[in-house]
C-alpha cells in the first residue's frame, strides 16, 4: 500500500494495485481491444518528448486505468518513473512490460540495466542474456552483457562481449571503450586497459565515469600520483563529486596519508544532501581511523556503514536457507552414502584445479596470489562455476530433485558417468574464461565459502588440492565487518550473523573431513606470517609443485587481485592483520561467546 | 559370534565397586527426606540404591545429595555417592565422596577396595596401591581385595608382586576366575608361557563371558590328531587375536583335515587365507555337524608354544594384488609426490575393557603431523575417527577409513603404506601378520602378548614398540615413533607411487 495515498500501488507508479503489481495479466483483453486509446497514447508520447512530463504521466495513468497492459503508456511512465529515481515503480513498469512482450529489445535492455544499477547481478544477466538471443546484432545486448559479466567477476565473458559490441557498432564510442577498459583493469590486464582509457579520454575527455575508472585503474597499478592526477581532471568537471572524493580518500589511504584521506571523508560528508556518508564511504572511514589506531571510531564508522547498508538495501542474513541447505548437505554427504557413489575420474589432460577455500578475509587472495606467482599455476579468482554447477546439476543429472540430493541419479545407469559430466562443465567453464596463462598446469579457485561445497569438489575432483585457509575467527568476524560483503548468505551486515555463518560454514567443513577422504590441507594466515617461506613450500609440495622462490614475493605479482582484498596482496607480508580482534574485544563482546569453542579448537586464544 | 571375546583382566580391571552391607556404619537416623517425609537415612539411601540400580541415576543422585547435604558426614552416604558418581563417570567426584568417607572411617577396608579402583581408573598407580595395600593389611583373608591389589600391580609392571596376589587369591578362592586370569595375563606377560596358557582357559569362566557353543554335547579338542573327525575351530575373541592365532591353522588342518571354521564374517578374508578350513560360516544356524571344537586361542597351549618356539611364518597373510592396484592409484591421487605415507591409529574399540589404557586421541599424536613431508593416512575406525575433524597440524591427513569397506581394502593399504603408526588393536596384528612396517605405542602395562621392555615381539618380526615408560605416559613414545619416522623418511626413496 502506498503510504500517502493509501489506493495506490506501493512501488510508486501512481497505478491502483489492481491496475499494477496486483494485475492479474490473465485478465488483459487482446491488444486490439484498446486500439481507441492510441490516439492518448500518441498524446502521452508528444508531451513526453516535448518536456511537458506531468501531461504526460496525467495521459499514461488514464490509459492505464484502463488498458494496464498498454504498451506505448507503460514504457512512457516507465521512463517518467526512472528519470524520477522512482526505481521500484520503474522496475515494476519495464517488468510488466518484459512480461507482456518477452521479444521487446528495448524493454528487456532496460530491464536488465536497471538491475544492474541495483547489483542483482544474478537477474540482470538473465535479462541480458535475453537481450542477446532476441537481438544479437544490437551492440547494446553485447554492452549489457559486457557491463554485468565484468561485475559477475567474469570478465572474459564480458571482454567477449564488449568487443562483439564494438565489432557490430563499426566505430569506437568513448564509453564502451571506457567499459572495455574496466573490463581489462579487472583481468589486470593494465597496459592494455591504460591504452583503452586514454583513447576513450581522448575522444571524450569530459567523461566523469571515465576518468573515474582510469583513476581506480592507476591506483590498483600502484601510480598514485597519476591516479591523483586523473582525479584533479575529473574534478574540474565535477567539482566535490562524492566519487570523485570517495577516489581520492581512497588513493591518500594507499599512499598511507590517512589524515589527509579521512579530511576527504569529513568533506563528502559535510556535502551530502542527508548530511552523512553512504555505506562504501563509511566503512572506508573506519579502515582509516582503524589504521590510525583510532579503534572506537573505526567501529563506530563500520557499524554505521553496516546499519546503512540494511537500510539502504534491506538485506538480512538468510539464516533458514543457509542452515536448510547445511543440513541437507550434511544428510547427503555421508560416509556410508559415499562408499557407493563413484567418483569423476581424474582429469587427463589441461590444468587441474588446486581449490583454495575460506571464509571472506581469512586470508584466500593472498594465499592464490602466492600461489599464482608460480609459473605452472594460474589465477582462477573466484570461479562461480562450483556454485553454478549445484544449481544446474537437477538438469545436468535430469533428475526431478534439487542439489545434493540430485546426486542420486548417479546410481542410474544412464547419468553413472554423470560426475564425469559435471567435472568436464567446470573444467570447459575455466578454459572458456581464459585465465589459463601458457606453461601452467594448474588454476586456482578461490571462491570464498567453497567450502560449503566440498563434498561436491571432491566427487568431481577426487585428486584436486584442497587448500583451507583458516584465520583467527574474531579476525574473520571483524575483517568482514569493515568491508561491504554480499558472500553467505547476506550474513556480513552484523557481528552476530557472520560469527552465526562461520560456525555454520566450520561445522560443515568438520562434517565433510569426517564422513570423506579429502585431499585437505589447513593452512593458517598467521603461520604464513610468521614464517612465510615454510608454508608456502608446504602449500606448493601438497599441491605437488617444485618450490619456487617467485611465490616468496607474492606482493610483486603484478596480477590484479579483484576482491576487497586486492589492496593488502600487493603490500609485503606484514603482520599487524593479526589479531586485531584484540583492539576491538569489547565491541567483539557480542560473538565471543559463540565462537570461543571453535577458537579453541582451532588452536587459537582470545589475548586482551 | 566370535568378534569379542572375555576382556583381559588388565582390562577389565578389579571387580569393580563394590557395595557392602547396609548399615554397617553410623547409626540409624530420623531425617527428613526430599518430600519432607520423615523416615530414616538408611532408608533414603534404599531408596536411592533402587533408583540406581533402576539404571535412574538422576533420581538416585538427587536424594544423595539431599542426604549428604543434610549429614555430610554420614560415611555409608558418602560411600554409596561415591559409587553412584562411578556409574555417572564422575571420577573426581567419586573420589572427593570417599576420600571423605575414609576420613570418618579410616579403617573400612571396602572403602579402601573402592578408592583404590577409582584411582587405578585415574591412572593414579600410587594412591591405588597404597589403598589396594591398606585393603588387604584390613581383611588378608578377602580374595577380592587380594586379586584387586594383583591388578594393581600389573598396571604398575610389578609383575612378580601380581602373581603373588593373584596366587594368595586363589588360595583364598580356588575357583575365582578372575585371579586365573589375572594370574595368566602376568605369566604371559613374563614369559611364562606354560603355566600361563593353562591359567588362560580360566577366560571362558569369566563373570559376564558368552559361552563359546550354543550346545555343549561335544568334546574341546586336546590336540591330538583327528583323521577322521570334523574339528570346529572357534574366532574366539577380537580380530586381533584372531589374526594373531591364525597362524596355528595349517598345523591343526594337517591334524585335523576335516576342518571347519566359525568366525565372524569380516575375518574370513584373512582366516581363509591360512589354507586347510574346508568350510567357514559365521551363524551358529549354519554350522555342519562337527566332533569336536576348539578355540582358536586355546591353540598356543595345544602346541605347546613357548617364548622361543612361537611360529612367526610372516607374512601369513597377503593383500588382493586387484584390490592393492586400485588403492594405490587412490593413494597416489591423495598423498602428495615424494611424500612418506604414515598410517595413524590412535583408538580401539571402545566397549574393548582395557580401551581408557590402550587408546589415545588423536591430538596426542601432534607430533607425528610435523614431519616433514609426510602425510598421514588415518585408517581410524569408529567413533574416534571424528577427531579427523580437529586436526589442523601441518603434514596432511587424509581420512582414508572413510572410503574403507572391508579388511581387504585394509590389507591393500598397508601394503601400501611406508610405514604405521598405532596403538594397540586388530591393524598391528594385520599389518604384523602381512609382515609391514608397524610401529605400536603400547600403555606402560600393556596387554600380554606385548611382553615386557623389549622393543620388537617374537609373534611379528616387522613390529616395533614403543612403551610408556609410565602410566599415562604417552608424549615419551609419541616422541620416540616421531623421531624413528623421521630417520626412516630420511633413509627412503619416496613415497607410495615409485
Amino acid at each position: 500500500m502506498n503510504a500517502l495515498h493509501p489506493n495506490l500501488c506501493a512501488c510508486g507508479s501512481g497505478l491502483r494495485p489492481v491496475r499494477c503489481c496486483q494485475l492479474d495479466l490473465r485478465t488483459l483483453g487482446p491488444a486490439a481491444a484498446s486500439r481507441h486509446l492510441l490516439p492518448v497514447v500518441d498524446q502521452a508520447i508528444a508531451s513526453h518528448a516535448r518536456g511537458a512530463i506531468a501531461e504526460a504521466e496525467r495521459l499514461c495513468l488514464e490509459v492505464l486505468e484502463l488498458a494496464p497492459g498498454q504498451g506505448g503508456a507503460l514504457a512512457i511512465l516507465y521512463q517518467i518513473r526512472k528519470a524520477q529515481g522512482a526505481l521500484p515503480a520503474a522496475e515494476a513498469l519495464v517488468r510488466r512490460l518484459v512480461m507482456l512482450d518477452p521479444n521487446n529489445v528495448w524493454a528487456t535492455q532496460e530491464l536488465a540495466l536497471l538491475l544492474f544499477g541495483k547489483g542483482d547481478l544474478a537477474e540482470a544477466e538473465v535479462h541480458a542474456r535475453n537481450a542477446v538471443r532476441i537481438a544479437p546484432a544490437d551492440p547494446q545486448s553485447h554492452n549489457l552483457m559486457g557491463m554485468v559479466l565484468t561485475e559477475a567477476n567474469r570478465p572474459q565473458v564480458g571482454e567477449f562481449h564488449y568487443r562483439r559490441a564494438l565489432e557490430l557498432l563499426g566505430h569506437r564510442p568513448p564509453i564502451l571503450l571506457a567499459n572495455l577498459a574496466w573490463n581489462l583493469k579487472n583481468q589486470g590486464k593494465m597496459a592494455e586497459a591504460r591504452a583503452l582509457y586514454q583513447e576513450s579520454a581522448a575522444a571524450a575527455p569530459a567523461v566523469l565515469q571515465t576518468l573515474l575508472g582510469w583513476a581506480r585503474m592507476e591506483e590498483t597499478d600502484r601510480d598514485f600520483a597519476r591516479a591523483d592526477a586523473l582525479l584533479d581532471q575529473a574534478a574540474a568537471i565535477a567539482p566535490d563529486h562524492p566519487s570523485i572524493l570517495l577516489n581520492r580518500a581512497i588513493v591518500r589511504g594507499r599512499a598511507k596519508d590517512y589524515d589527509g584521506a579521512l579530511a576527504i571523508l569529513d568533506r563528502i560528508e559535510q556535502r551530502s544532501p542527508g548530511g552523512g556518508l553512504g555505506t562504501n564511504e563509511m566503512l572506508e572511514k573506519g579502515r582509516l581511523l582503524d589504521k590510525m589506531g583510532r579503534y572506537d571510531e573505526a567501529f563506530a564508522a563500520f557499524d554505521a556503514g553496516k546499519r546503512q547498508n540494511v537500510a539502504v538495501s534491506g538485506t538480512i542474513y538468510m539464516a533458514e536457507h543457509a542452515a536448510d541447505l547445511a543440513a541437507r548437505l550434511k544428510a547427503y554427504f555421508t560416509a556410508g552414502r559415499l562408499r557407493i557413489v563413484p567418483r569423476a575420474k581424474p582429469v587427463e589432460s589441461g590444468p587441474r584445479p588446486v581449490f583454495i577455500l575460506g571464509f571472506p578475509r581469512s586470508g584466500t587472495t593472498m594465499v592464490e596470489q602466492t600461489l599464482s606467482a608460480h609459473p605452472k599455476v594460474s589465477a582462477g579468482d573466484e570461479l562461480t562455476f562450483v556454485h553454478d554447477i549445484a544449481n544446474l546439476m537437477p538438469r545436468m543429472l535430469n533428475s526431478p530433485l534439487a542439489y545434493p540430493e540430485a546426486l542420486a541419479d548417479l546410481w542410474m545407469g544412464d547419468q553413472c558417468e554423470g560426475l564425469d559430466n559435471l567435472r568436464d562443465y567446470y573444467l570447459q567453464r575455466a578454459r572458456q574464461s581464459g585465465i589459463m596463462e601458457p606453461g601452467a598446469t594448474r588454476f586456482t579457485d578461490k571462491m570464498p565459502l567453497n567450502e560449503t561445497h566440498m563434498g561436491l569438489i571432491a566427487l568431481m575432483f577426487p585428486d584436486a588440492p584442497l587448500i583451507h585457509v583458516l584465520r583467527h575467527p574474531l579476525d574473520i568476524v571483524l575483517s568482514v565487518y569493515s568491508n561491504h560483503l554480499t558472500h553467505g548468505f547476506y550474513c556480513a551486515n552484523a557481528l552476530e550473523t557472520i560469527a552465526q555463518h562461520y560456525l555454520l560454514v566450520m561445522d560443515l567443513v568438520d562434517h565433510y573431513r569426517r564422513e570423506m577422504t579429502l585431499k585437505y590441507l589447513a593452512v593458517r594466515y598467521e603461520d604464513i606470517v610468521d614464517d612465510q617461506e615454510a608454508h608456502v613450500r608446504r602449500m606448493l609440495a601438497f599441491a605437488d609443485l617444485p618450490f619456487d622462490k617467485r611465490c616468496l614475493q607474492f606482493h610483486e605479482n603484478r596480477r590484479y587481485a579483484r576482491t576487497a582484498s586486492y589492496a593488502q596482496v600487493t603490500e609485503k607480508l606484514y603482520d599487524h592483520s593479526r589479531y586485531r580482534y584484540r583492539f576491538y574485544l569489547k565491541h567483539l563482546a557480542p560473538v565471543i561467546a559463540m565462537l570461543e569453542p571453535v577458537i579453541a579448537r582451532l588452536g587459537y586464544t582470545i589475548d586482551g | 559370534m566370535a568378534s569379542g571375546g572375555p576382556a583381559h583382566p588388565a582390562g577389565s580391571g578389579t571387580a569393580g565397586l563394590v557395595r557392602g552391607p547396609e548399615g554397617v556404619l553410623g547409626p540409624q537416623v530420623l531425617a527428613s527426606g526430599p518430600q519432607g517425609i520423615t523416615r530414616t537415612v538408611d532408608g533414603w539411601l534404599a531408596e536411592a540404591e533402587a533408583h540406581e540400580q533402576a539404571g535412574r541415576l538422576e533420581e538416585a543422585e538427587r536424594i544423595l545429595a539431599q542426604v549428604l547435604q543434610a549429614m555430610p558426614h554420614y560415611a555409608p552416604a558418602l560411600h554409596q555417592g561415591a559409587i553412584l558418581s562411578h556409574r555417572r563417570r564422575r571420577p573426581q567426584e567419586a573420589l572427593d565422596r570417599l576420600e571423605r568417607a575414609l576420613a570418618v572411617a579410616p579403617d573400612h577396608p571396602l572403602f579402601h577396595r573402592n578408592i583404590c579402583e577409582i584411582y587405578r581408573g585415574l591412572c593414579r598407580l600410587d594412591e591405588a596401591v597404597f589403598h589396594g595395600r591398606r585393603a588387604v593389611e584390613l581383611t588378608p583373608d578377602d580374595a577380592g581385595a587380594n586379586y584387586n591389589l594383583g591388578v594393581i600391580h600389573y598396571d604398575r609392571m610389578e609383575i612378580d608382586a601380581a602373581i603373588h596376589y593373584a596366587r594368595r587369591a586363589l588360595e583364598l578362592d580356588p575357583a575365582m576366575a578372575a585371579a586365573h586370569f589375572e594370574l595368566a595375563e602376568a605369566l604371559l606377560v613374563d614369559g611364562q608361557f606354560a603355566e600361563g596358557w593353562r591359567e588362560y582357559e580360566w577366560r571362558f569362566d569369566l563373570p559376564g563371558s558368552q559361552p563359546l557353543l550354543p550346545l555343549k554335547d561335544k568334546p574341546q579338542w586336546d590336540g591330538r590328531p583327528m583323521p577322521e573327525g570334523t574339528l570346529l575351530l572357534i574366532g574366539d575373541q577380537g580380530f586381533g587375536d584372531t589374526i594373531q592365532f591364525c597362524r596355528y591353522v595349517g598345523d591343526v588342518a594337517r591334524l585335523c583335515p576335516n576342518l571347519i571354521m566359525a568366525c565372524s564374517s569380516e575375518m574370513k578374508p584373512i582366516v581363509l587365507q591360512q589354507g586347510g578350513i574346508t568350510q567357514y560360516f559365521d551363524r551358529w544356524e549354519h554350522a555342519p555337524a562337527f566332533d569336536a571344537y576348539c578355540p582358536l586361542s586355546g591353540l598356543p597351549r595345544l602346541f605347546g608354544t613357548a617364548l622361543e618356539s612361537i611360529p612367526a611364518p610372516v607374512p601369513y597373510v597377503r593383500a588382493d594384488p586387484a584390490k592393492v592396484e586400485h588403492w594405490r592409484a587412490r593413494l597416489a591421487e591423495l598423498v602428495p609426490q615424494d611424500f612418506q605415507s604414515v598410517g595413524v591409529v590412535w583408538a580401539g574399540r571402545p566397549t574393548h575393557g582395557n580401551d581408557f589404557n590402550r587408546s589415545m586421541s588423536l591430538r596426542t599424536l601432534a607430533p607425528l603431523g610435523r614431519l616433514p613431508r609426510t602425510a598421514l593416512v588415518s585408517l581410524q575406525m569408529g567413533p574416534a575417527m571424528a577427531q579427523v575433524a580437529e586436526y589442523y597440524g601441518a603434514a596432511p591427513l587424509i581420512n582414508l577409513a572413510a572410503e574403507i569397506v572391508d579388511f581387504t581394502d585394509t590389507m591393500a593399504i598397508l601394503e601400501i603404506l611406508d610405514d604405521i603408526v598405532a596403538v594397540d588393536t586388530s591393524i598391528v596384528h594385520l599389518a604384523g601378520a602381512m609382515g609391514r612396517p608397524v610401529s605400536v605405542l603400547l600403555p606402560f602395562a600393556p596387554d600380554w602378548r606385548w611382553l615386557r621392555e623389549r622393543a620388537d615381539t617374537p609373534w611379528y618380526p616387522s613390529v616395533r614398540l614403543f612403551r610408556q615408560p609410565r602410566s599415562a605416559a604417552w608424549a615419551e613414545p609419541v616422541a620416540a615413533v616421531t623421531a624413528h619416522l623421521a630417520r626412516q623418511a630420511g633413509t627412503r626413496g619416496r613415497g607410495p607411487r615409485s
